[in-house]
């Protein structure tokens, strides 16, 4: 096979790729008459190779057109747009109206777009199987005049990344369509990606020391409880998860901080909960409780552009328009400033409600506004120990709060332009950006300088999400693709096209295995990250989602968006179904897209939106949106 | 090309631009080229635009999204477009040429300052939570959107069996008895049962509902009503409230129970005001309750004491509603309920009280109505209440036409205001109208003096044509530090008229510093108008 490669790889070698590259020759009405018999080839073709070359019309006619542009005939490229712009696939007009602005030399530098299918490192990709190539090849080697201008095209612009196998049939050519510069080609996801998680950090011995404390901190009266009752209990419990997941990478790959004491009780804290725990299945739906912000849409001068809520789900957080942000208490428990350092030093620290006596009373509100940006703020994330909130905002920097002192404590700026998204690892420390400069970065909460650049979007990186061992960061983009980067390498190992258009959230399973993503296109798509492969498109909401939240224990997947629904999708049930097929590698999955039986129930909301969802430890849903 | 005509407008705004920062004669090719590169800027800009139009969420570009694009295209923001209003673009034409402006008040700093009046504080950001499901199943509160819509409602009122439809179960069975029978009798067809039950939750609920509107806490009462009048669910119990109503008002009629009567009627109330009812299928049990309480001849047990008048205003009130949401023009409800309060007011022996309450009635549905059907009788009707007022009659009659005459006072001189042309002649009031005729010509006349019309002239043309002269004298009087600024802020960015416009006028009282007034931000600005 490796000879295979070489052996055409004159075919499709890279030249330097830049403006000049379009320099021709050509009359213009060559041009519509080479595309008519392109277009004309294709559709007669037979129906196993069609829906492959089809593929093909949308890149050769952005390059003819180019062509036609920077070789000044304007009216001939406006005529030629016209003419076939039209029929090109939904999800590219969009693209297509970019370039249509475009109509005279001069303009082709200034185009984000047009970068893009310049430059010389990124190509427009399209996948075809060998008997397709071969049967493309006939069809351009037949000398005649029109053809070999599109030969020049393919052979100056595209990259046609050519695979063994059965053709892809038509429902499966569709699935991968939609990326700005095409399909992911094939060695792109051949990478391993350790999708397991990591090893649970062995706290067994401190359970057994720390039980006494822990019956007196927690103040929830289990005091009738057996303790050795709850002790096995417990074990059990850690013992599921301590068990080796064989997929998961080595613990020392990335250095992960250290688990502080207040962590340690806090995840003992959390295993307590999940033993309560609702089950859902599709018989036990979850109860949603629905937070509605009032008074924050267009016409109010501040509008709610995000919504965050805590992992132990006691604080609610909003980034407002008018570059604050507002952080409510949701449970009783109000919020309280820490004294300040004079104050601090007459405390006891021996004391035993020592956290107590730190915190000034007076001090004690529902609702703490934190200024600093100078921008509307796009995005929040808690970190995993409560105590820090980082914010991102138009004004492109990233800020970190303190939740104890309520107070910036430090700015991180690096991105150029607004960061459109944040997001803390779920082991602390590094947190991941991305925004608006086609770059999404990796950071540690203790250097002002990123440790990762993960460079390779073609437009606005859009959304970011944590693997839940933190050894990956995805991203989401405008360019319609979605890219799993390895935090340790900074390389992108996976690329996932198929949307159709921006993504606006993501989500790992809680098994790690497999990336949920979702946006303006309505769908949502279930990404299979061991193989790389698209296993599953939901489609059911009619507006664009915002946001996705997977039940803890990972049994139920939540969607809310733009059309003031949140529906419920039976994602055990999805997941099982994907896993019992055999896997083949060589060939691509079918994508299933039947969603009555998956799909659990829909509720919709008076005339709120959908910015928010998340799951409490034992299962019940809070979701909050704005009421427009 | 369908673009042509844009590009041309394109050409002349280049040429006002260019003149309102001092460049006169701007020959075509120039301003075609620059009016192209524009929109090629504009294009990119608003892509941009777009995205962050999408990252705040909203299905709507607004003038902030733009202000925005700039900055990330390193272009200053054009201020004070912020606003959140439609921006009313007015069009000028005069002197061969068209012009867009934004009519734009001037505002004086000092009277801002020393005003007392502010404007009123927005409204904050508030957090309110509620059950969108409870185990799966979404709760029937104000909150959650209506567990049967409107239109299913009507769909199930006019095709009842639509409901056994989606039940495929039921519908199944039922299928099979059918089959089933009709092996044994042939060419028999069973229609159906719409079944109309409720559930034990659903009981409690219309009991405690319709004991506290009738109870006698006014605690209660109230928030019940609140209940009534918000809650989504009710549809299933709509038939047994109305019945309630009905028979309610049936026995208290008889006996005379004015309290009740008005408890009744805002149950009515509450029942109208609720959006997520379908109320159309009940139509003919409220309207008569309604005109019950407005014309029945005794409603009280003391009718001389007892206020009985606010309870058919009440109900006047109602019915006008009533028409107003529920007329079509198959159902005719209007012309109906005119057609026989009207004909109520030809009747010479009706009782006052009655009468009272038709006209009453007939008031409350509008001047056309009052017109209509009103005027023509005045006559008669004073001449009954002037037998009654000036010779004898009971005590309960005289506050009775007292109360007739206060009423025609007080709703018909608008109506006759509007219909009838100034000159005020004592005699033609008193030969149209009769006894009431002088009374309703003082009304009418004192309410034409009282009103004197102030019509704010507006001015487009002025306002448009001055405008760039405007800018370019002041621009020479606030020196020559502003009239740089200005002109490099002119140069970077594309701008239309108004923000020059704008910060001349803020430069003006404070002609020293005009750098600092220029990077006003600009919620302040929009705070000062």
């Amino acid at each position: 096979m490796a000879d295979y490669e070489k052996s055409d790889n004159k075919f499709i070698s890279f030249s330097s790729n830049n403006l000049t590259s379009y320099k021709s020759e050509h009359e213009p009405r060559v041009y519509e008459e080479g595309y008519m018999n392109l277009y004309k080839f294709i559709d007669s073709s037979l129906d196993a190779y069609k829906y492959e070359l089809y593929t093909l019309n949308y890149p050769v006619f952005v390059h003819m057109y180019l062509e036609l542009v920077y070789n000044n005939h304007e009216d001939a490229a406006k005529k030629f747009m016209e003419k076939f712009g039209p029929h090109q696939e939904d999800f590219y007009q969009e693209d297509i109206k970019k370039l249509a602005i475009i109509t005279k030399p001069s303009q082709m530098k200034e185009s984000e777009i047009i970068d893009n299918f310049n430059n010389g490192q990124s190509r427009f990709t399209i996948r075809l199987s060998k008997d397709t190539f071969y049967y493309l090849k006939r069809y351009l080697q037949d000398s005649s005049k029109s053809t070999s201008i599109i030969q020049n095209v393919i052979q100056e612009h595209l990259s046609l990344d050519f695979y063994e196998g059965l053709t892809r049939n038509k429902q499966q050519v569709e699935a991968s369509l939609g990326g700005m510069m095409g399909e992911a080609p094939r060695d792109a996801n051949k990478v391993k990606v350790y999708v397991g998680l990591l090893k649970e950090p062995d706290i067994n011995l401190s359970i057994l020391d720390d039980d006494g404390d822990d019956a007196a901190v927690d103040p929830s009266g289990e005091g009738g409880e057996k303790p050795k009752k709850k002790k096995s209990k417990r074990d059990t419990l850690l013992s599921k998860r301590a068990r080796n997941d064989p997929n998961a990478p080595p613990i020392t790959r990335i250095p992960l901080p250290e688990l502080r004491d207040a962590e340690k009780m806090d995840k003992i804290h959390r295993m307590r909960e999940a033993s309560k725990r609702l089950k859902l299945s599709s018989e036990t739906l979850p109860s949603i409780c629905f937070y509605t912000l009032l008074n924050a849409n267009v016409n109010n001068n501040i509008a709610v552009l995000c919504i965050e809520i805590s992992e132990d789900s006691a604080l609610l957080s909003a980034g407002l328009s008018d570059s604050t942000i507002k952080v409510w208490s949701l449970t009783p428990n109000k919020l309280k400033t820490m004294k300040s350092a004079q104050e601090l030093e007459l405390i006891d620290r021996e004391a035993d409600d020592v956290l107590v006596r730190m915190m000034n009373e007076k001090s004690a509100t529902d609702l703490k506004v934190l200024h600093g940006h100078s921008g509307p703020v796009y995005s929040l994330s808690f970190s995993p120990d409560r105590n820090l909130l980082l914010s991102c905002s138009e004004d492109s920097t990233i800020r970190l709060w303190s939740l104890q002192t309520w107070t910036n404590i430090c700015c991180y700026k690096g991105h150029c332009f607004p960061v459109w998204d944040v997001v803390f690892s779920p082991h602390g420390y590094y947190f991941a950006t991305c925004g608006h400069d086609r770059t999404a970065r990796l950071w540690a909460t203790d250097s002002h300088q990123p440790l990762r650049f993960f460079v390779g979007h073609f437009s606005d990186v859009d959304c970011i999400q944590f693997h839940p061992n933190s050894n990956y960061v995805a991203s989401g983009s405008t360019d319609r693709t979605i890219r799993v980067w390895d935090v340790l390498t900074g390389q992108c190992v996976r690329y996932f096209t198929g949307h159709k258009a921006k993504i606006y959230t993501l989500l790992f399973t809680t098994c790690g295995r497999y990336l949920i993503s979702a946006g303006e296109d309505k769908k949502i798509l279930v990404w299979d990250l061991s193989h790389g492969y698209l296993i599953a498109c939901l489609s059911g909401h009619t507006e664009t989602i915002y946001t996705l939240a997977i039940s803890r224990d990972g049994v139920m997947l939540a969607s809310g968006g733009a059309d003031d629904c949140i529906m419920l999708w039976d994602l055990a049930k999805l997941l099982d179904e994907a896993d019992s097929e055999d896997m083949n590698m060589s060939q691509t999955p079918t994508v299933r897209t039947n969603t009555d039986k998956i799909l659990l129930k829909t509720f919709k909301t008076k005339a709120t939106n959908v910015i928010s969802i998340h799951f409490t430890r034992r299962n019940l849903a809070l979701a909050a949106g704005v009421l427009h | 090309m369908s673009s042509s005509s844009g590009f041309l407008s394109a050409l002349d705004s280049m040429k006002i631009m260019a003149e309102s920062i001092g460049i006169s004669n701007l020959s075509d090719d120039a301003s075609r080229v620059l009016a192209e590169e524009v929109t090629f800027r504009l294009k990119l800009i608003l892509q941009e635009a777009n995205k962050f139009r999408g990252h705040s969420k909203r299905k709507k570009l607004i003038g902030c999204d733009i202000d925005n694009a700039l900055k990330i295209k390193n272009i200053e923001p054009l201020y004070g477009f912020t606003s959140n209003d439609h921006i009313p673009f007015r069009f000028a034409s005069g002197g061969g040429r068209e012009l867009f402006f934004i009519d734009d008040k001037e505002v004086d700093l000092g009277e801002v300052i020393s005003s007392t009046i502010l404007p009123k504080l927005p409204q904050d950001l508030a957090l309110k939570a509620h059950w969108l499901s409870i185990e799966g199943i979404q709760p029937a509160i104000p909150e959650n959107p209506p567990p049967v819509s409107k239109d299913i409602q009507r769909q199930e009122s006019i095709d009842p069996a639509s409901a056994l439809k989606q039940n495929p179960e039921e519908l199944r069975t039922g299928h099979i008895e059918l089959e089933k029978r009709k092996k044994h009798v042939e060419m028999v067809r069973v229609k159906q049962y719409a079944t109309h039950e409720l559930s034990v939750e659903q009981q409690l609920y219309y009991k405690e509902i319709t004991e506290a509107c009738v109870g006698s806490d006014e605690g209660r009462r109230s928030e019940a009503l609140q209940s009534l009048t918000y809650d989504s669910g009710l549809h299933q119990m709509l038939p047994r409230l109305c019945t309630f109503i009905l028979e309610g008002v049936k026995v208290n009629v008889v006996q005379n129970n004015l309290a009740l009567l008005i408890y009744l009627m805002r149950m009515v109330k509450a029942l109208l005001d609720n959006q997520t009812l379908y109320l159309e299928k009940y139509l003919h049990e409220l309207i008569p309750t309604v005109i019950t309480c407005i014309v029945s001849k005794q409603l009280c047990l003391r009718p001389d004491l007892d206020n009985h008048w606010a309870l058919r205003d009440f109900a006047s009130r109602l019915l006008a509603q009533i028409c107003k949401n529920f007329n079509t023009s198959t159902n005719n409800i209007q012309t109906r309920i005119t057609r026989l309060l009207s004909r109520a007011l030809d009747n010479d022996k009706l009782p006052l009280s009655s009468q009272y309450g038709a006209l009453s009635g007939l008031c409350e549905l509008g001047p056309e109505v009052q017109r209509a059907f009103i005027l023509k009788r005045l006559k008669a009707i004073g001449e009954r209440i002037r037998v009654i007022m000036e010779g004898g009659g009971s005590s309960v009659e005289k506050s009775a036409a007292e109360h007739i005459k206060n009423l025609i006072l007080r709703v018909l001189p608008a109506t006759i205001k509007a219909s009838r042309p100034p000159p005020d002649v004592l005699e033609d009031y008193r030969s149209e109208f009769g006894f009431l005729g002088s009374y309703l010509h003082t009304a009418v006349v004192r309410s034409r003096t009282a009103a004197n019309p102030v019509t704010p002239q507006t001015t487009n043309q002025n306002l448009g044509t001055s405008h760039a002269t405007f800018i370019s004298q002041t621009t020479h009087t606030a020196g020559p530090r502003a009239t740089i600024n200005l002109s490099s802020q002119v140069s970077k960015s594309i701008q239309l008229p108004r923000t020059g416009y704008k910060v001349v006028r803020l430069v003006q009282p404070n002609q020293s510093a005009p750098s600092t007034v220029l990077r006003t931000p600009s919620n302040e600005i929009r705070y000062l108008q």
